[in-house]
């Protein structure tokens, strides 16, 4: 367990919002996780890691949970706090020998983004399409940072995202080739539908093409 | 002459570890008794992977108290991690040691005997440090190749109590194995908390395997359980060979597609199906165990239906069933529609049901054929120890010998839970 001190906190809206902490000497593999918590105490939860591999600094996307003990908790630390950060964790990860010869659709939900930012963050000269879940506009956390086409938006409670209903509704009216590579993260329901309409499309999934959100 | 009696819990990796303690306190002069008769010494290698086990793990401490209160009471393994606190603040065991510094319990209590007192700076942390097992508890011979596991499903605690994963130095593994062939072992048994992931300096699972399974001596290899993620076609392929034998514990944990998700486990049902057909197509009679968790939260109707169809359809030689428990801290704990307990009861009545049907069914198919059996219990003219394909058979004979090979016909099977083929000696 490290101790990491927090640079600032983000808020991207009223519930969702980024801490960057100082990197120090840890190091991780693009995709994986950590698990986050105030120095001390025993209350810790589980993060995707949202910056690249190659910045100087360690950044999680958290959404606040209502009832949540540590979203909240963590929402109200300042800059210059300490948090413990346990890891990295997960196989939740690209192929090395794939990165600059495969087609990648990453499909995300809510903050399920997260480990897909730092996918895109990493290996910018990728050739990567992002299909992002959400309900509402406001919860296209950060899209401004990714090229221009690389992003869609899928808005299931209003029209203004690129396509108007879920990321699965997406999928079923848009086949996907099946030599595209698919990593699927976010809410269990939208992988377990996601799962079985690109294996109908042709698409091979193994292991470490899926995280589970809750 | 002291004496020292064990209690061992849990896994696999359990048992080899208190077989190695037991052979290191033998080797210093010590009398192994059983749990059950009074000791100088009581060791107690816990575990905690449920509710059930921290609760058998307790009842053991009180028994072991009452056999002789002026022993030396020590708790290790799991529980010794997950309810340390606890186990410290009761006055009757004098040492809890955590796993990574399970090497040290013998100079711990050796050190107790002379009035000196170990810093706990100065017990070894080594996970890989064990000696020898020759003294132990088992026939077979279990190597230790891995510990930790950096999976997290999201029921589990292990992670928390076992640690990271880390690997044993491959050419330790090896010579390891050497010396217990050299000394007579007949059956080697990997073992670890999650031996796919076996991975040292580039060496991973599978080229363990392969270097194993190319060593001189007559013994026969035992993968013991593994997840369905850790291997490869690599791997598969090696199940062919002349020295494995036709056993896997492939956890499979649920039936449901939805429910290995939340579990967070990195295989899916029909991956798993894939992974057995393979090895049933070229070995229809391999053996294929299993365990599943009964009532994960929100498990319905369905993914419990789900899971009772692909029992039917593995045709597993055994189902090892749990009822899910809370296990805190992990994510799982903190999930909703966490499931009666009524519930899970009845779940795991219809389960064990159809998994004991499964299990008589496959080993009935055993009938007219062979196996060779690793004898480990003699009693006048019975021998009794385990085939091949790892099932329980019984024969008679004359000066049968512990630790030998012997082709026995199967010629019936025993009634009960645990059915034992019979047979006739070859």
């Amino acid at each position: 367990m490290r101790s990491h001190k927090v640079i600032e906190i983000r808020n991207l809206t009223s519930s969702t919002y980024v801490i960057r902490m100082e990197k120090n000497d840890f190091t991780f593999t693009t995709g994986q996780y950590i698990t986050l918590g105030f120095t001390g105490s025993i209350d810790r939860r589980e993060y995707s890691i949202y910056s690249s591999e190659n910045d100087d600094f360690l950044e999680v996307l958290i959404k606040e949970v209502e009832s949540g003990l540590v979203s909240k908790k963590l929402k109200r630390c300042k800059s210059g706090d300490y948090l413990d950060v346990d890891g990295p964790f997960g196989h939740f990860s690209l192929e090395e020998s794939e990165i600059d010869k495969k087609k990648f659709l990453f499909i995300a939900t809510g903050t399920g983004i997260s480990p897909i930012h730092s996918f895109a963050k990493t290996h910018p000269e990728m050739n990567y399409q992002i299909l992002h879940g959400v309900r509402i506009e406001e919860e296209a956390y950060e899209k401004q940072t990714y090229p221009n086409g690389k992003y869609i938006l899928c808005t299931s409670r209003e029209k203004t995202g690129d396509y108007h209903g879920r990321v699965t509704d997406y999928l079923l009216k848009n086949p996907i080739p099946s030599d595209t590579v698919c990593y699927l993260c976010g809410n269990c329901h939208m992988i377990y539908e996601a799962y079985d309409i690109l294996e109908k499309q042709g698409i091979t999934l193994g292991p470490i093409h899926t995280e589970v959100y809750f | 002459m002291k004496k020292v009696a064990f209690k061992t819990l849990g896994c696999r990796l359990n048992q080899y570890e208190t077989d190695a303690l037991a052979s290191q306190f033998q080797d210093k002069g010590y009398k192994l008794v059983q749990f059950d008769e009074a000791a100088d010494v009581y060791v107690i290698n816990s575990c905690t992977v449920t509710h059930q086990s921290d609760h058998k793990s307790r009842n053991f401490i009180n028994q072991a108290n009452r056999r002789n209160k002026d022993s030396v009471l020590v708790v290790t393994g799991c529980m010794a991690n997950n309810a340390k606190e606890e186990l410290e603040n009761r006055e009757e065991i004098n040492y809890v040691v955590e796993n990574d510094q399970k090497t040290s319990v013998f100079s711990l209590v050796d050190a107790h005997f002379k009035g000196e007192i170990v810093h706990p700076s100065k017990l070894n942390t080594d996970l890989f440090s064990y000696g020898a097992t020759d003294k132990g508890f088992h026939t077979r011979s279990m190597i230790k190749i891995q510990d930790g596991c950096d999976n997290f499903c999201t029921f589990c605690i292990i992670p928390s109590v076992r640690g990271r994963a880390a690997s044993r130095p491959i050419q330790d593994i090896l010579k390891n194995i050497r010396d217990v062939i050299s000394q007579g072992a007949k059956e080697i048994v990997i073992t670890g908390v999650n031996i796919g992931r076996y991975d040292f300096e580039g060496y991973k699972f599978d080229d363990l395997i392969e270097q194993i399974l190319d060593l001189d001596g007559d013994f026969r290899l035992r993968i013991s359980s593994i997840e369905p993620d850790g291997f490869g076609a690599k791997f598969l392929g090696l199940l062919n060979h002349p020295k494995m034998t036709p056993h896997l514990h492939l956890c499979l944990q649920s039936g449901s597609e939805s429910v290995l998700l939340q579990m967070r486990r990195m295989y899916t049902v029909k991956r798993f199906k894939e992974i057995v057909q393979v090895i049933r197509a070229k070995n229809p009679d391999f053996n294929i165990t299993s365990d599943i968790i009964i009532g994960f939260p929100d498990e319905s109707e369905e993914d419990f239906s789900a899971t009772c169809d692909v029992i039917k359809e593995l045709n597993f030689g055994h189902v090892h069933t749990f009822k899910y428990s809370v296990r805190k801290g992990t994510r799982a704990e903190r999930m909703p529609n966490q499931i009666d307990e009524r519930i899970k009861t009845n779940r795991s009545e219809i389960l064990r049901d159809l998994s004991e049907e499964t299990k008589l069914n496959y080993r009935k198919s055993f009938i007219g054929y062979y196996q060779s059996v690793l004898v480990e219990k003699i009693d006048g003219e019975i021998a009794g120890g385990y085939g091949e394909h790892y099932i329980p058979v019984q024969f008679t004979g004359k000066e049968i010998q512990k630790n030998h090979f012997y082709q026995v016909k199967i010629t019936g099977i025993e009634n009960g839970s645990d059915p034992i083929l019979i047979g006739e000696l070859v």
